[in-house]
């Protein structure tokens, strides 16, 4: 398949769903148009939990603006402030500690599979498989255990500021070791599930060849993350991050775009994701987490670019006297909803929620357009 | 004085079954669902005995649908069928010709099931077409399409569920009738006093399997959930319901699982339930296994959308045909 093409002719009925649907833990509405219970174009429109952060953080110093954009999500929290302390960092021309450049992997990682976990078992509470759901809640737990020991917190860490991570995140010997431990009871215990997972004829085809989104029509829609990668291209940003020059990764990849697809790609992804926290953990250098050495200047815009769990996260600033002059986000779902309206395309209504939820959407975080309507 | 003590044996029987079966959701919850799922889960007496009697104190809200005194009564009427059902079980009733045969049994699931088609086309909740949210703005496609609720593609998946889903069950309940050679109540339950259950031939362990199947697809338990599937049509039918009518609903649901139980204790093994015999243990026996049973399979499985439930219903179907073709032999 090349291409998906909504067939708009043949709409017998709309189908509205939302902006609150117990399958969606995001505020959206989307309107299916089906023909005997068969989607034929699906509509999504977000905008009911605009918040501004942009307009709010313009004036505001940096290291205030930078833990605002931490308030964009609550599940990849740590993304955002990541980028935009590293986007600052680049205006500026502040050198990174290597020692904290390892901690904002290792947070990101984390942070990436405790994503992970909550897309897998938010997809499987959408396929009702409560059994499933509370297996991978109850590994992502050991997760947000870790997060809470290094950041002090199981959402809004905190970890990186400007010039490196802050003090109480860095690691002694006894994190370490909690971190090598868990790791690999986590290791055990999705093997274990994916195993389980793939054995199961009746959950299979209930995900496979549903929700499938053509690699072609991937491309054009510019989707990016792992739902791209889904659709069998390589494209990882990680591999162009300098933090992530010392490590040793393969970039994932799926064939058929489909559900299954999505969620054997973050199955496996997570796999990757725990080898590169071992070589973090186990190459760490000594010294120290902050470069407090660094001076303010006025910039022109300044872009940083990096991948976050959902896809390609996208901060910009302009700084002016060490304030925010202005600032540019763009979250991965942004360019993730077109593919999400075409994956409903061709399936029952019931598998519409689904094929939405496999693309990873993060709905409040996107919700950052602002509409200007004439009177 | 035999009359009375009869209508006295069917109430107590009722009230006692209906005590009992107030337990069930609950067992399934926590026994079943919570210890599968590694969690404590709730008490007990929640989902059957403190919720319902929550919701029974709780204010009403004014129901959103064109015939609410309609649509809050189908509740009510679905109580007084799974009742109806369970006093045609026992022996006492089996002596009124209007309720001594199968027809009649399988008539009250009927009813059963047509309330939820009802139950279905009457609610029109917030949560599609009346949404306050503007659909129709500049840019929308498809201003002029025909809008439906959520709720009425719960209606068409009931109706559809009467011509062919429920099909399995209904032919297990048959399937007894085969070897007995009679659809009355009295004689199936003689035969199987006389020759044993007939659970333990051939044609009763597929029609039981059957039943089960279609235990599960009259109960709308996942997988067979479809008309009230949380990630389409959400409660689907019971939307609306809300107070007393919610509680009326849960409680519904229980009774109807004992009474199941209780089918299938007359059906296939012939014990009717009669609160002075010994039988009834057996009849909560039935009930609890099949509860367990049902818990365990909805626990690992997903819902089921057409593509699986229609080779599922196929194939039970033929199993059904199986077992009574077996049964004639």
């Amino acid at each position: 398949m090349d291409e998906k093409v909504p067939r708009s002719k043949i709409i017998e009925t709309e189908i509205p769903m939302g902006t609150v649907h117990p399958a969606a833990l995001e505020p959206y509405r989307v309107r299916l148009f089906v023909e005997d219970e068969i989607v034929q174009e699906a509509e999504i429109t977000i905008g009911v939990n605009h918040r501004g952060i942009e307009r709010i953080m313009e004036g505001l110093p940096v290291e205030k603006a930078n833990a605002l954009t931490e308030k964009i999500c609550g599940i990849c929290s740590n993304a955002h402030i990541w980028n935009s302390c590293r986007t600052a960092e680049i205006g500026w021309d502040i050198e990174i500690p290597e020692r904290a450049v390892y901690i904002r992997v290792i947070m990101g990682e984390l942070e990436r599979l405790h994503s992970h976990f909550l897309y897998l078992a938010h997809g499987c509470e959408v396929l009702a498989h409560e059994t499933f759901s509370m297996r991978i809640f109850y590994m992502r737990e050991i997760v947000m255990e870790l997060l809470a020991m290094i950041g002090g917190n199981r959402v809004q860490y905190g970890c990186s500021v400007l010039g490196g991570v802050r003090p109480r995140c860095d690691l002694d010997d006894k994190r370490i070791q909690r971190i090598k431990d868990d790791l690999d009871k986590l290791e055990e215990e999705l093997t274990n599930f994916a195993e389980r997972f793939t054995a199961d004829s009746i959950l299979l085809s209930r995900v496979t060849g549903i929700g499938v989104i053509p690699q072609k029509q991937a491309l054009k829609l510019a989707v990016t993350g792992p739902t791209l990668r889904a659709t069998g291209v390589a494209r990882d940003l990680r591999t162009t991050m300098f933090e992530y020059d010392n490590f040793d990764f393969n970039v994932i990849t799926q064939p058929d775009g489909d559900v299954k697809s999505n969620l054997l790609m973050r199955a496996l992804e997570s796999f990757e994701s725990i080898k590169i926290i071992r070589q973090a953990i186990a190459n760490i250098p000594e010294g120290k987490v902050v470069n407090k050495a660094w001076d303010m200047f006025d910039t022109d815009i300044v872009e940083s670019y990096i991948e976050v769990p959902r896809g390609t996260l996208y901060h910009s600033y302009a700084l002016e006297s060490g304030r925010v002059r202005h600032s540019v986000i763009r979250t991965p779902s942004m360019s993730n909803i077109g593919a999400m309206q075409y994956a409903c395309i061709g399936d029952q209504i019931t598998d519409a929620q689904l094929c939405i939820v496999q693309c990873d959407p993060c709905f409040t975080c996107s919700d950052r357009a602002i509409e200007i309507i004439r009177r | 004085m035999s009359i009375i003590y009869s209508i006295l044996t069917v109430i107590i029987t009722v009230l006692i079954c209906f005590i009992i079966s107030t337990l069930l959701p609950g067992i399934e919850r926590k026994y079943v669902h919570a210890r599968i799922q590694q969690r404590i889960g709730p008490p007990v007496t929640t989902p059957g005995i403190m919720a319902p009697l929550k919701f029974m104190f709780k204010e009403n809200v004014e129901v959103s649908s064109p015939v609410p005194s309609l649509y809050k009564v189908l509740p009510i009427i679905c109580f007084i069928v799974v009742t109806c059902i369970l006093v045609a079980l026992t022996p006492q009733a089996y002596k009124i010709p209007a309720l001594a045969s199968l027809v009649a049994i399988v008539g009250f699931l009927k009813v059963e099931e047509i309330c939820y088609v009802l139950m279905g086309a009457l609610s029109k909740s917030v949560m599609s077409v009346k949404m306050p949210f503007p659909d129709l703005v500049k840019g929308a496609e498809h201003i002029n399409a025909t809008r439906s609720f959520i709720e009425d593609i719960s209606a068409r998946r009931s109706l559809r569920m009467i011509t062919y889903g429920s099909f399995p069950l209904y032919l297990s309940l048959f399937a007894p009738v085969t070897a007995a050679r009679s659809i009355f109540l009295s004689d199936i339950v003689t035969y199987q006093q006389t020759h044993g259950p007939f659970l333990f031939t051939v044609a009763g362990g597929l029609a039981a399997i059957v039943f089960f199947i279609g235990y599960m697809i009259i109960l709308n338990e996942y997988p067979f959930s479809i008309i009230k599937a949380k990630s389409d049509v959400i409660e689907g039918p019971y939307m609306e319901y809300a107070s007393k009518y919610r509680a009326i609903v849960y409680i519904t649901r229980g009774f109807f699982m004992f009474v199941l139980g209780a089918i299938f204790s007359v059906l296939f093994i012939g014990i009717p339930p009669n609160i002075f015999s010994w039988g009834i243990l057996l009849n909560i026996g039935v009930a609890l296994i099949f509860v367990f049973m049902m818990g365990i399979f909805s626990a690992f499985t997903p819902v089921f959308t057409n593509r699986q439930l229609l080779p599922t219903i196929l194939s039970s179907t033929l199993l059904g045909i199986l077992a009574v073709i077996l049964g004639l032999l």
